[in-house]
């Protein structure tokens, strides 16, 4: 999945990215994410404090969607940027977002 | 400072009911006796140990040879004569079934820095070092842990590490200094060192694996130790190794520590998603080999080692 498809998902991108999406991963304990999350994945959680790119850009994960309407720090914006990993924003929870991305064939 | 031997003799009570096959390394990196010096020195070299038992045929234990008796060797021309020419002939075993406590005093009374442990047709099963027996008293005092994949899968596999002869290695360094006060900076570190393996073409898999394992140790650093800390990572072709070190607070104790889902992070960084407990456990996941050497005070030093695995190129 193309990551600007999570738009057409009603998902509200923050800034954009690199890459392609094969995986789905929901979490917001950064050491679970850390230990379990597969490259090229995009990310459900309502962490949005710039060590989340840190996380990402070790483990591979493409997207990050925040959920619950939660807003990204601006420095978390300017990392992601730099580490070209994709944000997201909605005002689903992360169960709510994961269905829409799970109907699309993401595991 | 006290010498090994005095530390040996303090803690030996500890092990009471430890015996020798419950620390030795097994299988045993061994020599024939019909070799030469020189393969013996190749093997000494490319494992990284410092002495050889001789086996026979058989596989039985015929005497044991050091790097002193190499040293000798070469300093006499005699690399290509055989190992047997050199190697101590009357050599001092122990048996799997032995105490700890017995092992202790044999360490004592005879000086040597390993002894190899026979079975009843004397063939070599194992081999106790006083670095072993180091390593077991300090676990056993929950001060260090040691993890060590290798030794099920690695050694004793032919292929294990075997270094062209006559190449010589570059070790190449990575350095980076961890910045406590700042926690946004936490992982910048590993992300570092992930781009520094890239450009020299590490595979992406294996990369992985090292940042993952590096981020951990360095996160903990920030969020735990309330000290500066350091990451070191040397590479070779086939081989990373990572050292990350605070001067800190320190683990109490380690066994409990790797526990998952053990934390003590304070309540502010769990708030930004860190405190699941899962750190050390991951670390341990990633490496091949790790040793935590931590106690209240004394700050914390792991030490992690990445062979690339086969289905990592
Ligand atoms: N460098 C360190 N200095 C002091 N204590 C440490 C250090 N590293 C680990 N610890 C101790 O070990 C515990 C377990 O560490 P671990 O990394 O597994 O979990 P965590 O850091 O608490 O949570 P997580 O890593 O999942 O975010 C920590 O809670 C802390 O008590
Ligand atoms: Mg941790």
């Amino acid at each position: 999945m193309k990551i600007e498809e999570l738009k057409d998902l009603g998902f509200e991108m923050v800034s954009d990215g690199d890459g392609e999406i094969d995986h789905g991963y929901a979490c917001d304990l950064l050491s679970e994410v850390m230990g379990k999350a597969k490259p090229d994945t995009v990310w459900l959680t309502v962490q949005s404090h710039i060590n989340i790119i840190a996380v990402a850009a070790i483990t591979g994960i493409r997207a990050i969607i925040l959920c619950n309407d939660h807003k990204f720090d601006e420095e978390t914006i300017q990392r992601a940027k730099k580490e070209k990993i994709a944000l997201f924003k909605t005002a689903l929870n992360t169960f709510e977002a994961c269905g829409k991305i799970y109907q699309k064939g993401i595991r | 400072m006290e010498s090994v031997d005095d530390l040996i003799r303090k803690i030996q009570p500890y092990f009471s009911e430890l015996s020798v096959g419950d620390l030795m390394s097994s299988p045993v990196v061994t020599v024939r006796e019909d070799q030469r010096i020189n393969e013996a020195k190749e093997l000494l070299r490319t494992r990284r140990i410092s002495g050889l038992p001789v086996i026979d045929d058989g596989g039985r234990l015929k005497g044991i040879i050091s790097i002193e008796d190499i040293i000798h060797a070469l300093e006499n021309n005699m690399l290509n004569s055989n190992v047997s020419e050199i190697m101590t002939k009357n050599v001092v075993c122990l048996t799997k079934d032995e105490k700890i406590m017995d092992a202790f005093k044999k360490f004592e009374m005879y000086g040597y820095g390993r002894f190899p442990v026979v079975d009843e047709n004397k063939n070599v099963i194992g081999i106790v070092t006083k670095y072993d027996l180091m390593i077991a008293l300090l676990a056993k005092l929950s001060v260090l842990y040691v993890h060590d994949a290798r030794r099920e899968q690695f050694v004793g596999v032919e292929i294990y590490r075997s270094i062209p002869k006559n190449v010589k290695i570059v070790r190449e360094e990575f350095e980076f200094q961890i910045d406590y006060k700042d926690i946004s900076m936490a992982g910048t570190g590993a992300s570092e060192l992930k781009k520094f393996l890239i450009s020299k073409n590490f595979p992406p898999k294996f990369v992985k694996r090292v940042a993952i394992a590096t981020y951990e140790a360095e996160t903990n650093v920030v969020i735990h130790s309330n000290s500066t800390g350091r990451i070191k990572a040397y590479i070779e072709p086939e081989f990373v190794e990572v050292r990350v070190n605070d001067n800190g607070k320190g683990i109490e104790n380690i066994d409990l520590a790797m526990k998952e889902g053990f934390s003590t992070a304070p309540d502010y960084v769990r708030e930004y998603g860190f405190g699941a407990g899962m750190g050390l456990a991951n670390m341990k996941r990633c490496a091949d080999r790790m040793v935590i050497l931590s106690s209240k005070g004394n700050g914390v030093f792991v030490e992690m080692h990445f062979w690339r695995h086969e289905d990592e190129n």
